[in-house]
Parts: C-alpha cells; sequence; structure tokens
C-alpha cells in the first residue's frame, strides 16, 4: 500500500512537472518559433541594429521605469491603430534585451516617437515634463542634465537617441519593407488590416510636416479657447502670449511672442494642425477642431493693432531693393516664404503674407536673425538705412483677409 | 491522507516547531512590508506631485516602482511564507524542520542578500525593467539559491516521513515551493537572452507564474492549513481539495499569455491563454467553495482575527480570480488592459488575496507561541482598516480604469485621460492611510500585550 503512494506520488509529481513544461512549450517555445519564423519572412534584409548610445539610453529607459507608463506596443486593435500607427510587427523588437512592452500606458505609447518632435522639445521635456505638457504626471529628470533643459548630459542625449530609434527601422524600410513584409507574413485579414492597413505608419498627432491639409476650422469660442490655450499653449507661449513661458526657457527657436505678430487665420490654422516644422511646436491634430479654432481666435487676440506710420516712398523703394538682392533667396520674391533657397532649410522661411510682424520686432530679426533658425543678423552687410527699410518693406507683403 | 492533521494538533505548538525563525520571519515580514507600502505610497504621491520626487534619481517614479512591487513579493510575502513554514511544516510532518541552522542562513539571504541589497540597487539605478522580476540578475542567483536552500528545510521533513499524509496545504508548499524555482529563472534570465515579442512570451508567463506558483500555492497553503486548525473541523471533501490543487497547477501557468492580447504573440496561444484563463475562474470556484464549506457554521468571523483574515482573503481570491476570467475575454480586455483596471486587479490579488492570508498565517502561528505578545483589539482594529482600505483602492482604481478607457476610445487628446484620471490617483494615495495603518495596528497587536495572551485565547475558543 505504501509503495503504491509513493508511486502515485512520484506519478503526480511527474505530472505536475509536467504542466509545467507544456506551458513553457505551448506559450513560450512554440510561439517563439512561430515568431522567429514571421520575423525571418517579414524583416528588412539589414535592420540596423542599435549604436553605442542608443544602447545606453536603452538601458536608462530600462532603469527608469519608462516602460512602465508608456507602452512600446500597439496592439491589434482599431483605437491603438488610429492613435499611435500601424500595429507593432514581431521584427522591430529584435534588438530588445530584454523587451519593453509594458503593460500598463498612463502615457502614450512611445513605438512610432521617432521624429515625432524636436530635440530641443524632448530634452525640455525630460528636464521638467510639466513646463511643457502641464497636466503631466511624468517625473522630471533633472539629474540627466547640468542644471538646464539645454545642457544635457551624455545620459540625457543617449536616452534620446534611443528614443529616437523607435519605430525607426520600420519607417526606413517603407515603403519596400512594408509590401514585403505584408507579402510574406501570411497574416490573417484582420491582422493584415491593422499591420499594414491604410492609415500612416505613424499616426503621432504632435508629428509636424512641412505641408499638409488643413481641415476647414469650425466657428470659435474663445472662452473654451483661452481654456485650452491655459492647458496646451501657456507652457511655452506665456499666459499673455507673449513667448515667456517656462517651458520655451530651452526652445530654440524661441516661442512665438504672439502680441508683436498678426497673423491670418490660415496661417494659424496651418501651424496647429500641422506644427511648425524644424521647431519644437508639434502638431494639435488630437485636439478637437472647434478648440483649435478657439485657440486661434485667442492667438490672434494678443496682438493689439498699433498705428502705422506713414512710410516714405524712398524708404519702401530702397527696402525692395535690399529685399530682392537679400531676402528674396529664402522669403520668395513676393514675400511668401518660397524663395529658391527656402528648401535646403530645416525650417521654413517666413511668409510675410500670411504674418506680420510688428516693426519692432521686424526691426529686432534684421538686426539680430533669428536664434536656432536659419535667418542671420544682417548688421554686417548692410548699413541703418538699408536694414530699417527692409524691415519696414517686409511689412507689406502682408494680405488681410487670407 | 488525513484532513485533520492540523485540527488535530494541540493550540500550542509542538517543540518541534522553530518559534525564533517563526518570530524572525514575522518580524522581517512586517517590516519589509511597511518599507514597501511605503514606495508605494511613494510612487501614488509622485503620481499626484509629480515634483515630489525631488531633482535625485534614487526617489523617482520608476524605482519606487520596482522597489513597491519587489519588496512586496519578496520581502513581505516571502517572509511570511517562511514564518508560516516554519509553523506548519513540522505539524504538518510530525518532523523538525531540516536544520535550524539552515534556517539562519536563509533568513540573512533572503533578507540581507535579496530584499535589502535589491532595494538599494534599484534605488541606485541596477535594475532589469521586467515585471515582478525588477531585481539585478545579480540579486536573482541568491533567490535562487536561497528557493533552493528552502526546498531542502521545507521539504525535507516531508520526505523523511510518511508522505502518505499528505494534507493538502503539504501540497501547495511542495507544489509552490518547487514550481517558483523552476519559473523564477524562466521570468528573470529568459528575456535576456531572447529578445522582444520572444522574450515578451516568457515575461507574460512569469508575470503570471509569480502570482500563480508562488504567491497562490503558499498562500492558499496558508488557507487550508489556518481554518481547520483554527476551527477544528476538517476541510470539508479532501476530493475536492485535490481537484482545486491539480486544476491550479495545470491552470495557472497556462494563463501567462493574457498579459498581451491582441499583441504579434501567435493568436492561438492568446486564446489558448484566455480559455486557460477562464477555466481557471472555475477552479477556483471549486477550491473557493471547498473552504468556505469547510468554514460553514464555525462562527469564524467573530471566533478569531486570524480566521477572519483567511477567511476574506479567501472571498477575495474568489472575486479577483473571477475577474481575471472576466477581464482575459478580449471583449473586455481590449478596454481595460493598459489601464488602472489592471493596477486595481494585481492590489486585490496581491493585497485582498495574498496578504490577508499572510497575515493570518503570522497572527495564527504567532497566537502559539507561548513567549510571544498579542493583542486581540488591535488586530481587530488593523483588520477593518485594511478592508476599509483595500475596498476603496481596488473600487477606486477599477472606476479609474473604466474612465481612462472611456477616454482612450474618444476622439479626445491623451492628455485628457490623465487629467480624467487624477482624482482616483488622489483617493488611491489617499488610501493609504486606512491601508498602511491597518498594517501598523496588526503589527502593534502582535508586539503589545502581554505574552502568551495569544495562547490564552486560543484555549478559550
Amino acid at each position: 500500500m505504501k509503495s503504491l503512494l509513493r508511486m502515485s506520488y512520484l506519478v503526480a509529481g511527474l505530472g505536475g512537472v509536467g504542466f509545467f513544461v507544456m506551458s513553457i512549450l505551448l506559450l513560450g517555445v512554440w510561439p517563439g518559433r512561430a515568431l522567429e519564423n514571421q520575423i525571418a519572412r517579414t524583416q528588412p534584409a539589414h535592420p540596423p541594429a542599435l549604436t553605442a548610445s542608443e544602447e545606453r539610453g536603452r538601458a536608462i529607459y530600462g532603469r527608469e521605469g519608462c516602460a512602465y507608463c508608456h507602452t512600446q506596443q500597439i496592439r491589434y486593435l482599431e483605437n491603438d491603430v488610429r492613435r499611435f500607427g500601424k500595429a507593432t510587427l514581431a521584427w522591430e523588437t529584435i534588438f530588445d534585451y530584454p523587451q519593453l512592452w509594458g503593460t500598463r500606458r498612463i502615457g502614450p505609447d512611445l513605438s512610432r516617437e521617432a521624429g515625432v518632435r524636436s530635440s530641443d522639445w524632448q530634452f525640455s521635456h525630460l528636464y521638467r515634463p510639466q513646463d511643457l505638457v502641464v497636466d503631466s504626471v511624468m517625473p522630471a529628470f533633472r539629474y540627466l542634465f547640468d542644471r538646464a533643459p539645454n545642457q544635457p548630459r551624455q545620459e540625457a542625449r543617449d536616452l534620446l537617441d534611443y528614443l529616437e530609434t523607435l519605430g525607426r527601422d520600420r519607417a526606413l524600410a517603407a515603403p519596400e519593407g512594408e509590401t514585403h513584409a505584408r507579402d510574406n507574413c501570411n497574416c490573417s485579414e484582420d491582422e493584415e488590416r491593422f499591420a499594414f492597413g491604410a492609415g500612416p505608419l505613424n499616426a503621432s498627432p504632435a508629428m509636424a510636416r512641412r505641408s499638409g491639409e488643413v481641415p476647414k476650422f469650425p466657428q470659435s469660442d474663445p472662452a473654451r479657447g483661452l481654456v485650452v490655450y491655459k492647458q496646451n499653449c501657456a507652457s511655452c507661449h506665456g499666459a499673455k502670449g507673449e513667448g515667456d513661458g517656462k517651458g520655451g526657457a530651452g526652445l530654440l527657436p524661441k516661442p512665438t511672442d504672439f502680441a508683436e505678430r498678426e497673423y491670418s487665420t490660415d496661417r494659424l490654422a496651418f501651424a496647429l494642425w500641422n506644427g511648425v516644422s524644424g521647431t519644437a511646436m508639434p502638431a494639435w491634430r488630437d485636439v478637437y477642431l472647434k478648440d483649435l479654432a478657439s485657440v486661434a481666435e485667442v492667438v490672434r487676440r494678443f496682438h493689439s493693432a498699433q498705428p502705422e506710420p506713414a512710410i516714405p516712398k524712398e524708404v519702401l523703394d530702397l527696402g525692395a531693393r535690399v529685399y530682392s538682392e537679400r531676402c528674396a533667396q529664402c522669403h520668395g520674391k513676393d514675400g511668401a516664404g518660397d524663395g529658391p533657397a527656402a528648401g535646403q532649410f530645416p525650417i521654413a522661411a517666413t511668409n510675410f503674407r500670411t504674418q506680420r510682424p510688428d516693426l519692432a520686432a521686424s526691426l529686432r530679426a534684421v538686426r539680430n536673425g533669428i536664434e536656432g533658425t536659419p535667418m542671420a543678423p544682417w548688421t554686417s552687410e548692410l548699413s541703418e538705412a538699408e536694414l530699417s527699410a527692409a524691415a519696414y518693406y517686409v511689412r507689406t507683403f502682408y494680405a488681410t483677409g487670407h | 491522507m488525513i484532513d485533520s492533521l492540523p485540527a488535530a494538533s494541540s493550540p500550542t505548538p509542538s517543540p518541534s516547531v522553530e518559534t525564533h525563525l517563526v518570530c524572525a520571519h514575522g518580524l522581517a515580514a512586517l517590516v519589509t512590508l511597511l518599507i514597501s507600502i511605503c514606495f508605494g505610497f511613494l510612487a501614488a504621491v509622485e503620481m499626484v506631485a509629480p515634483a515630489a520626487a525631488g531633482s535625485s534619481p534614487w526617489f523617482t517614479w520608476g524605482r519606487m516602482r520596482y522597489d513597491h512591487t519587489q519588496g512586496i513579493m519578496l520581502g513581505w510575502l516571502g517572509n511570511a511564507f517562511f514564518a508560516f513554514l516554519y509553523h506548519a511544516v513540522p505539524l504538518l510532518s510530525g518532523r523538525r524542520v531540516t536544520s535550524p541552522k539552515l534556517g539562519q542562513w536563509i533568513f540573512g539571504v533572503w533578507n540581507f542578500a535579496v530584499v535589502l541589497p535589491g532595494w538599494i540597487l534599484v534605488l541606485a539605478g541596477y535594475s532589469q525593467p521586467l515585471e515582478w522580476a525588477e531585481f539585478p540578475l545579480a540579486i536573482d542567483v541568491f533567490v535562487v539559491l536561497s528557493l533552493i536552500l528552502a526546498i531542502v528545510q521545507f521539504l525535507g521533513p516531508f520526505f523523511r516521513t510518511h508522505l502518505e499524509d499528505l494534507y493538502v496545504s503539504s501540497w501547495y508548499i511542495i507544489g509552490g515551493l518547487v514550481f517558483t524555482l523552476l519559473a523564477y529563472p524562466m521570468g528573470n534570465f529568459v528575456p535576456e537572452l531572447v529578445p522582444g515579442a520572444r522574450g515578451a512570451a516568457f515575461s507574460g508567463l512569469w508575470i503570471h507564474d509569480a502570482v500563480g506558483l508562488f504567491v497562490t500555492p503558499l498562500a492558499l497553503a496558508i488557507v487550508y492549513f489556518v481554518i481547520p486548525a483554527a476551527t477544528g473541523k476538517p476541510i470539508f471533501s479532501h476530493f475536492l481539495s485535490m481537484l482545486g490543487f491539480w486544476l491550479l497547477f495545470f491552470l495557472y501557468p497556462l494563463n501567462g499569455t493574457h498579459h498581451y492580447v491582441f499583441s504579434v504573440i501567435p493568436m492561438s496561444a492568446q486564446i489558448g491563454a484566455i480559455i486557460a484563463s477562464t477555466l481557471l475562474g472555475v477552479d477556483v470556484v471549486i477550491v473557493v467553495a471547498n473552504l468556505f464549506l469547510s468554514l460553514r457554521g464555525t462562527g469564524w468571523f467573530p471566533r478569531d482575527p486570524a480566521l477572519r483574515f483567511v477567511g476574506t482573503g479567501t472571498m477575495f481570491y474568489l472575486i479577483v480570480s473571477i475577474q481575471g476570467s472576466v477581464q482575459a475575454q478580449m471583449s473586455v480586455n481590449q478596454s481595460v488592459h493598459f489601464t488602472d483596471w489592471v493596477v486595481g486587479h494585481s492590489h486585490m490579488a496581491m493585497l485582498g488575496f495574498a496578504s490577508f492570508a499572510a497575515l493570518g498565517g503570522i497572527v495564527h502561528a504567532w497566537q502559539r507561541i507561548p513567549w510571544a505578545r498579542y493583542n486581540h483589539d488591535l488586530v481587530d482594529l488593523g483588520y477593518w482598516m485594511l478592508l476599509f482600505g483595500v475596498i476603496a483602492m481596488v473600487g477606486d482604481l477599477t472606476i479609474a480604469g473604466l474612465v481612462e478607457a472611456g477616454q482612450w476610445k474618444s476622439a479626445a487628446p491623451w492628455i485628457e485621460s490623465v487629467r480624467a484620471a487624477k482624482p482616483y490617483w488622489i483617493v488611491r494615495m489617499l488610501t493609504f492611510v486606512p491601508i498602511g495603518g491597518g498594517f501598523l495596528f496588526v503589527m502593534a497587536g502582535l508586539f503589545a500585550g502581554n505574552p502568551g495572551d495569544g495562547l490564552k485565547e486560543v484555549a478559550a475558543q
């Protein structure tokens, strides 16, 4: 009887270990093999591995628990794909030892963070997130900096380098990579729809772009606009729109001072919807259109019309000459920011037809340049008379009612 | 097989119980518990007031979060389980544990080579970004070592004696220790060697195994032990006990992939895990039915604080498991996954179920140490505060999860979901008061009062 019982314990014990081994085979090893096959079939020929700096950044991302608030996994679901972009393929995480998928999403998913925001924005945000995103609950990583958001230490640079790898390989491989992966993945119809559907690879609403359609803005509501402005814009542009918000301290170019600039509605709509590429100004495509329209109205109201002095004709003639010789290459002969040299710069040249700086701002820009942009100071090239003539002249392009 | 073995034991522990090791681990458990919940509280505060961390890297949110869960699992529950095992194993096996000297080593390694340095290393920036595996790899070596030593210490008595008298608690103890030893390296080492999606498949397994093969079996061992020992009545059905046991060890490991539903991991694995998760709920119904049938008519609620902790923990076990079965379903999972709902779920499991059971086990063992102090009223007060705290916290986080899910489905900007969750995070932070207070009162109940009062109370029942 006793030996029989002992036997039954042995059988039970082996059975128990068998259950455990079965779970590993069924849910670990077998899916692993299936994933390996899928990776081999779908990955691009030479996905770039992480550099040393990116690797170090990954370690920082891991040790600070970033993955515990930010997932790196766009699920095969309508809502995930709509918010973040195409669903994550297995090969996209092949360099992740260990994986950083995450199981909690307090901040947005970061699978497609590469190229979404400017470095100065990222640094300022890492330095103290609430300076830019007022309601953020993200921890401040000030110890990665030398006491200022524009003085990142190596660790902060590494971390940003790593963030710029997230989603990079798939973006680099597209469009051939997408076709290749789609043709070889043996996905179900559903999976194919989420991983290779019609939407953008990166659906981030904040990614700035230099050109793009802008939907028609509805009627604005200035009261609502003020709320939205305070929540989203005041952190950099300041409570009164004077470009003096705390979050702007580490940004170059500095956030725009709306008090000294007049904008056409179209220009504001474009900047809100598409961001200002090459600057820290993100796009706001996730904000309701009604709210964007209302914010645009708030921004317009920051500027109060000044009495315009009458400019003598000879000054304007001088301005026109200086402009066509010195400015038109970038700003375009009609001031539309479409000069032949404009395309080579990461930041678009100002279009004076849709915005008009006040005289003081215009003079300042010509004299000092605009730091962080290709606009250089002209004092060594132009006489005082030429400088002011040009500053006057560029203000004549503005066409109200645009 | 003897269902009523613990029940048959006298209220005083037999001389072979190493009461000093019960006491040492019990004390370590409660101290690490208080430290661990402080980490959790700081993490909760920093979500309400991110500036609270200051500018030092040592107290950033991520590190608090890592130390909170590792401290709860290894420091608090690990020590609490060891304390209980030193009380229960001699009574269950009729033999002393393998060696008191070895016990000192296990105590030392577990607390001073695992928990303490683990916490410090995480704070200093050395960690592993894997859930329930955040302590760095160097620490994992000592965890595995401790588990091996614990197997020698606690399973030795069973194998040196009549295995035929194996009571269901013994099954859970053997199963829990052996399978934790098997699963721990898988969860901590494999994702370092297998990258990305493939590694995630293993991480998913471990996330569930940590709860299913370590915490649950040992917590159930306590429940199965304390109920008959405190009521003097045997377990309702040994058959159901065994059925529950085997289903648990069959189904728990198969749940893992439900943490990655709608991921790139093959759909058939996801579906398998979802089916196992559903069936697990059925298994828990069987286990809990058996336990409550055993408690029926014993007046368990007013009778004894230890029994009440255990019984309440069992209630939470039922609720959290049914909830688990529900939230594994694709229709539910797609909404609540990634939200605070899941954080609420884990707190119901680790706090409502496991911590209540562990407290029951510690109080039960404590009452039976002749020289230990004990104050019934303080333990009672602690119970009520904890009960209120856990219900408030889990309720709050569950609603928060639903609010977040609603925001994510809408067209609202992401930050709106953060704004909407903030009031709930404030409430969650405040639940630290009843939870921390509750633990403190239970602790006070074990250190205030007269020596031997616990034994008197047991004798009076």
